[in-house]
């Protein structure tokens, strides 16, 4: 009984903070931030690259994709680690 | 697998990995970049070792290659990254320059490839790092996987 | 425009049943054919909302390389 009154009481917080966000959303295409317009008026100039994505990320934004590329390396890293074949059991 | 997915293997393939370089190499025109092309370039390898088998894929694709280009990618990338320190780092130096330099007119416009300094060249690095990490982590599961029994 | 509000509609709809099914699936692979649907169908509404480059990594990552992965994992753990 008290166990379903928990997943009773946690389900509606959860609907009446997505319902909130859903609520107060900017209209799409208004970020509030004025750091969009500076890129859009001026990484053509600046990185000489037509796509603005592509100039973020590898240009203004170059340590994010840097921690991505850690990110990959470690994961391909630790997969060939576990899933190699061994030469002592390479028989069976 | 099957004589079916066999033979749209061998069609589609050559044009999934194709289309994979264009968007690595096109990065810094058209929507895309270096991990959105490495990432389709390694799914026609994955459809490769699905269809094929891992065993006849690593015939010719070795997990050790695989581990070097990895790593050349991120040395590329990294040394890229250090090369603009006289500015900052991650400065694109090569606006301006007679390598990738032109720079496009303000606006919307089709824009050439000769453009967008040391983006192109990231995307490349980049590029290399995805495609052989995606595919030496599938090529690698599907050789463990393969080895407990029955192949393809 | 309407018919661009009633995709925008249809589209979160098919996701939301997308990922109904692929819990109620009790064959796996089945579910995982469901999570590439998924996917597939997340990648529709990344273009639709006039993000291709997300659209582009969401449909190669999500559709092909996570699939294929699931498969072959699946297929090691002989629960076909």
């Amino acid at each position: 009984m008290l166990r379903k009154v928990a997943i009773g009481l946690t389900l509606i917080a959860f609907g009446v903070m997505f319902f909130a966000a859903a609520v107060t959303i900017r209209p799409f295409g208004e970020p509030p931030s004025a750091m969009d317009d500076y890129i859009i008026e001026h990484s053509q100039q600046e990185t000489g690259a037509n796509n603005a994505v592509s100039a973020v990320v590898f240009d203004y934004r170059g340590y994010d994709t840097l921690g991505e590329a850690t990110i990959l390396f470690a994961a391909a890293t630790a997969v060939v680690m576990l899933f190699r074949k061994r030469k002592d059991e390479a028989s069976d | 697998m099957s004589k079916i997915v066999r033979t749209v293997a061998k069609l589609l393939t050559p044009a999934i990995l194709l289309f994979g370089l264009y968007v690595i190499m096109h990065g810094h025109i058209t929507p895309g970049g270096g991990f959105q092309g490495g990432a389709v370039f390694a799914s026609g390898v994955a459809l490769l070792i699905v269809a094929f088998g891992a065993g006849r894929v690593e015939q010719f694709l070795k997990e050790h290659q695989l581990s070097m280009l990895e790593s050349g990618g991120g040395l590329l990338f990294i040394g890229l990254a250090f090369a603009g320190l006289a500015t900052a780092f991650f400065y694109n130096f090569l606006v301006g320059s007679p390598i990738f330099g032109h720079v496009p007119a303000f606006g919307p416009n089709p824009g050439d490839i000769w453009t967008g300094g040391t983006i192109p060249l990231m995307n490349v690095a980049v590029g290399m790092k995805v495609i052989a990490g995606l595919s030496a982590i599938v090529l690698v599961m599907a050789l463990a996987s393969s080895k407990q029994g029955e192949d393809e | 425009m309407i018919e661009l509000q009633v995709l925008h509609a249809i589209v979160p709809l098919l996701i939301v049943v997308c990922a109904v099914l692929v819990a109620r699936f009790k064959d796996l692979i089945s579910a995982v054919i469901a999570l590439a649907a998924l996917s597939l169908l997340l990648a529709l509404e990344f273009y639709l909302l006039q993000a291709p480059d997300v659209a582009i990594a969401e449909a190669g990552i999500g559709a092909a390389i996570t699939t294929a992965i699931f498969v072959i994992a699946i297929r090691a753990t002989k629960r076909t």
